[in-house]
């Protein structure tokens, strides 16, 4: 018991991994299974969230600045790609008024 | 449901890293003032938004948990020395990003008949299947013992995280990077704003809850570039 | 030996003018065409007179030649074939630059009033040239192989000349029949290179005589390489030339314009094949005289032949083709004796009269209104003096009357002929040895019998066409005048030349009577070529018999020009008519040039379209379209609607896919090799047990592998895929191999049960 205890309390790297892998599996789940495309478009930035602690954290393991610099830019790539999406969300809906990812099947044969 | 049985894997694996953890060659000894309780209360909240994310019916209240997943993840970033990451990640994630989902929920104003995709039960269970399999198998290399990569030197050296170094590797280093940043940033406002604006003809004279307001969505995005060019 | 000049420039000059023409001569109006079509040729004439002077002048010796390259650097780089496209001029083809570049300047001038109305005339004044150019090619090449590039592209521009007036089907039709005919002949040309090549490994005509060791061994057949390449090299000069088999292009090709006939079918392309077997001699000398018999045996048949079939013929310029013919086959007695300097004497000569013949008939073409019919004709003497008395000097000179040019070409060849001796191989049959002594009396006999019917021929044309009364309707006879300048001159000049020319290939015997100096010049032709090509020494014969045979000659010919005067001066006689009625078999043979057209239709044009007609409807159609077509796009399209359904067009479902392609990839990327790491055999051995593990796909070091030989927990560890353990006891034993990827760390297990005694 006290040896749990005492394990809980060293933190290292491979749990900041074991987190990120976690976050990235729970996006991908949202996009996978809502059908609301706005939820989808969450979960994708949560997708990068999780990308982006992985990096940080291995970037402390080794000291190294540029996975920070790294991160920053991924966070301005996000913002830019969230834009995007949601202006397409917001095209699509004036189309369809709704925003069902079920619906949008054009793309088949 | 899915998600219960990946926070259970997940645990299991924090508790089998917990036991590989015998030796404490690789240990990060946060900077003193934040003790390990912290990381784990902080990692608790931060899993249990983005599984609340994924799983509200109200688009709202999604907007919300995710806002908390994002606090939870900059706080998790201060505990890894990235303090001005942390910073940036509150500012722009959670304070622009997700004021444009709020706009956009209120143009869309849609309450949700059934939130789960249809799809065939195969495809949802290989989907699951290889996911949980992905993640686990990820895991499991993530904790093998392997030398070298994992070590850390302890204790972070004072420069490590600080804005000054950030600064520095992007005004020397990644200048072009950040460059490329600033005109991609541009490229998504004229992309967003010439996407969602409204096409030049009615075609009737109702246009059912079509009430866009391009410049909401181009306030939004200024409000998102300006943040990231927070560092400018 | 040898020293550099630009021969190069008379080569490109009429390209380059060829070239303006054809890109630019629409916009640049007539005059600008002319100038520069003639400019160009008149500048590669004047250069190349200043190369054969220096030739002469300088201090070269007797086989020396003027070299040059048309391009730097090699030009042909194949495996050990290095070929620069070298020109030179020696004294051979130093005969023939002179004669292509200035006789083609005469006509180029001649064709400016010829072609006067043409609307397309720019495209022909640049065929001309290009023409002039691909032949000059041929004639200052060093190799073979460059001279075939002169071959074909004279080929080419004689199919586009003959089709000028492509509108007309019946002349696209004798352009493609020159062409696919001449082409007949070049495959010959083209195998005769290759096998001298692979002989002797050069293909510079400077170098072969060097090689005649291996020339004279033999090659298939038992017959010698020399020969084989000979007879291919002259199938090449059989269809340029015009020589039986491949001669029934000539004819038809006369439905190009005059200028075209005259210069191409004259005076230069037909002349290739002769000098192609002048140059290379040194294959047709080798005895067994086989090349040699072959040669000047068709060429006497072909001259009969083709004298013959020109007694009936009714188109002006149908006779003069004819007589083209026979006149090459006379030439190719003459090389093919080894009478090399008769032979290109007579080329020469032929040149002049021959090209004047055309241009004359084309100023009467063009007096006629385009008719060539010449018993529609008659009287025109009157009408067109300058046209009607240069015209007399050239039948004189082609009938071979004393002292005119034609009477010194034609004597040396028939007094070559005379006086050849061919030599037969040692095993030759006995008869055949008996024979071939009659050999050279049989050619001379014959080419006295063609030259009796050439000038019949020529003086029957003569007498209808010129004297006499009018045959054609009354349009035509006021339309007649002479014609303009720019036609009449060259005309004149080549009159000249056709009195003249002769007086440089005196024979010996008459050249004795004059001085010293005089008699120099006179005999300067035969002086001038015999370093470039040895003749064959014939025998010398007395004197007597030598003024004999010429004096026979003379009497042959003026009874052939009595003979036509008596049946045509001042019209059709009477008599003409007679015997047409009598020999009317006789006549329909040779009016219908002995069906010789008619027999290749049969024998190799129709079944070649039956054969082609097959394998377009059959093969091409049905097989190749409809297999492409129809096969390919319905095996794809089944293929293409099965594996389509998997989009559906949602998003998701593909991303899902691409997780699971994740998965999977990182699955097999990890756990194959453990996995093949644990599978393996076991062979026992008494109490020793080999495992060997892996299967042959594992490298050593990669894998770590953990064995439990006896089932209580004893792992030995090894980083080898073949393990043995000895055991103690005998027993069935359950061996556990563990093996883990030393890279990623990932494990896997198997068991082998085993049994030992």
């Amino acid at each position: 018991m006290q040896q749990f205890w005492q394990n809980l309390s060293v933190i290292s790297t491979e749990h900041f991994l074991i987190l990120g892998v976690v976050l990235f599996a729970i996006g991908v789940f949202g996009v996978f299974l809502r059908r609301n495309a706005l939820i989808t478009l969450m979960s994708i930035e949560l997708i990068l969230n999780a990308a982006n602690l992985t990096l940080l954290a291995f970037a402390r393991a080794q000291q190294d600045m540029r996975g920070q610099a790294l991160a920053l830019l991924v966070i301005a790539v996000a913002a830019a790609e969230a834009a995007i999406g949601l202006a397409i969300v917001v095209g699509v809906f004036r189309n369809r008024h709704n925003t069902n990812l079920d619906d949008l099947t054009l793309l088949r044969y | 449901m899915m998600g219960l049985g990946s926070v259970s894997s997940s645990l299991l694996l924090l508790g089998q890293a917990a036991q590989v953890q015998q030796v404490p060659a690789a240990s990060l000894s946060v900077q003193g003032m934040a003790p390990a309780w912290a990381f784990w209360i902080l990692s608790v909240l931060t899993v249990v938004g983005a599984l609340s994310t994924i799983l509200r019916r109200n688009l709202i209240g999604a907007v919300m948990s995710m806002v908390a997943t994002f606090f939870g993840i900059a706080s998790l970033y201060a505990l890894l020395s990235a303090h001005f990451l942390a910073a940036i990640q509150v500012l722009v994630y959670a304070g622009a990003i997700m004021v444009l989902f709020v706009f956009v929920i209120m143009v869309l104003n849609r309450e949700e008949a059934e939130p789960w995709a249809l799809r065939s039960p195969v495809i949802k269970a290989l989907g699951t299947g290889s996911l949980v399999y992905l993640a686990v198998r990820l895991g499991e290399m993530l904790l093998s013992p392997k030398a070298g990569v994992l070590q850390t030197a302890g204790h972070p050296s004072g420069e490590y995280g600080t804005v000054a170094s950030i600064g520095d590797y992007f005004f020397t280093k990644f200048l072009f990077p950040f460059e490329a940043i600033s005109i991609l940033l541009v490229i998504a406002v004229i992309g967003a704003v010439v996407l969602a604006r409204t096409v030049a003809k009615p075609t009737s004279v109702h246009e059912a809850g079509a009430a866009p307001l391009p410049s909401s969505n181009g306030d939004g995005d200024d409000a998102a570039a300006d943040a990231s060019h927070g560092g400018h | 030996m040898t020293e550099n000049f630009p021969l190069y420039l008379i080569i490109v000059l009429p390209l380059l003018g060829a070239a303006l023409n054809l890109l630019f001569g629409r916009r640049m109006g007539n005059s600008a065409v002319s100038l520069i079509a003639c400019g160009a040729v008149a500048s590669a004439a004047l250069v190349a007179t200043k190369a054969v002077y220096s030739l002469a002048t300088h201090d070269l010796p007797p086989n020396g030649m003027l070299i040059d390259q048309l391009m730097a650097g090699d030009w042909i780089i194949a495996g050990d074939l290095k070929l620069a496209a070298g020109l030179m001029l020696d004294h051979l083809n130093s005969v023939l630059v002179l004669i292509v570049t200035w006789v083609a300047l005469l006509i180029h001038l001649y064709a400016t009033g010829y072609m006067e109305h043409e609307p397309d005339y720019a495209r022909f004044f640049g065929y001309l040239n290009l023409f002039t150019g691909a032949m000059l090619i041929l004639v200052l090449g060093d190799s073979l192989p460059v001279t075939f590039v002169g071959w074909e592209g004279v080929g080419l521009a004689s199919y586009l000349l003959i089709g000028f007036w492509h509108q007309e089907d019946k002349n696209a039709s004798a352009g493609r029949k020159a062409f696919i005919v001449n082409r007949v002949g070049d495959f010959g040309f083209l195998l005769g290179l290759c096998i001298l090549y692979t002989v002797i490994g050069t293909l510079k005509y400077s170098e072969i005589g060097s090689h005649l060791f291996e020339l004279r061994l033999p090659f298939w057949l038992n017959w010698p390489a020399g020969y084989w390449v000979a007879i291919l090299l002259f199938v090449g000069c059989m269809g340029k030339s015009a020589q039986i088999p491949l001669y029934v292009w000539l004819p038809d090709a006369m439905a190009g314009p005059t200028p075209v006939s005259a210069l191409i079918h004259a005076a230069t392309m037909v002349t290739a094949g002769v000098y192609v077997v002048a140059r290379t001699h040194f294959l047709f000398d080798m005895t067994p005289a086989a090349a040699q018999m072959t040669v000047a045996g068709i060429g006497a048949v072909t001259a009969l032949f083709a004298a013959t079939i020109g007694i009936v013929q009714r188109d002006f310029k149908k006779v003069l083709a004819y007589s083209t013919v026979s006149q090459l086959g006379f030439m190719f007695v003459g090389v093919g004796t080894g009478a090399y300097s008769a032979g290109m004497f007579h080329l020469m000569t032929h040149a002049f009269f021959k090209a004047g013949l055309f241009l004359g008939a084309g100023s009467v073409m063009h007096a006629m209104g385009g008719e060539g019919d010449i018993t529609k004709m008659g009287g025109l003497g009157k009408h067109m003096p300058i046209t009607r008395w240069t015209f007399f000097i050239y039948c004189l000179a082609i009938a071979g009357i004393f002292p005119f040019a034609g009477f010194f070409s034609k004597d040396a060849i028939l007094a070559g002929a005379f006086a050849s001796r061919f030599t037969m191989a040692e095993n030759a049959p006995h008869w055949a040895k008996s024979l071939i002594d009659l050999y050279p009396y049989v050619l001379w006999g014959m080419l006295v019998l063609a030259a009796a019917c050439t000038a019949f021929y020529m003086w029957r044309l003569y007498f209808m066409v010129f004297t006499g009364k009018f045959r054609g309707t009354h349009e035509q006879e006021h339309h007649l005048h002479e014609s303009p300048a720019e036609m009449t001159v060259p005309l004149i000049v080549l009159a000249v030349g056709s009195v003249l020319a002769g007086f440089i290939g005196v024979p010996e015997i008459m050249a004795h009577a004059f001085p010293e100096s005089v008699a120099h010049t006179l005999t300067f032709f035969t002086d001038w070529l015999s370093p470039a090509v040895v003749p064959m020494s014939p025998e010398p014969h007395s004197h007597s018999v030598e003024w004999g045979l010429m004096a026979l000659a003379l009497g042959v010919s003026a009874a052939g020009i009595g003979l036509a005067a008596k049946l045509y001066r001042g019209g059709i006689s009477q008599t003409a008519v007679d015997m047409k009625e009598k020999f009317s078999s006789l006549y329909r043979l040779l009016w219908n040039k002995y069906w010789v057209d008619e027999l290749y239709d049969l024998i190799i044009v129709r079944p070649l379209k039956v054969l082609s007609r097959v394998l377009w409807q059959a093969v091409d159609v049905v097989m190749i379209d409809g297999g492409l077509t129809k096969v390919g796009p319905a095996v794809v399209g089944f293929f293409g609607s099965v594996t389509r359904r998997i989009q559906n067009g949602d998003v998701q479902r593909y991303l899902i896919f691409v997780v699971v392609g994740a998965a999977s990839v990182l699955f097999f990327s990890t756990w194959w090799l453990p996995h093949k790491g644990t599978m393996g055999k076991t062979t026992v051995e008494k109490r020793r047990v080999t495992l060997d593990l892996g299967e042959g796909k594992v490298k050593a070091g990669r894998l770590r592998f953990r064995v439990d030989w006896e089932g209580k927990g004893e792992w030995e560890q090894s980083g080898f895929t073949t393990l043995f353990h000895d055991y103690p006891n005998s027993g069935t034993y359950n061996i556990r191999v563990e093996a883990q990827d030393s890279q990623w760390g990932f494990t896997s297990s198997n068991s082998f049960p085993v049994k030992v005694e």
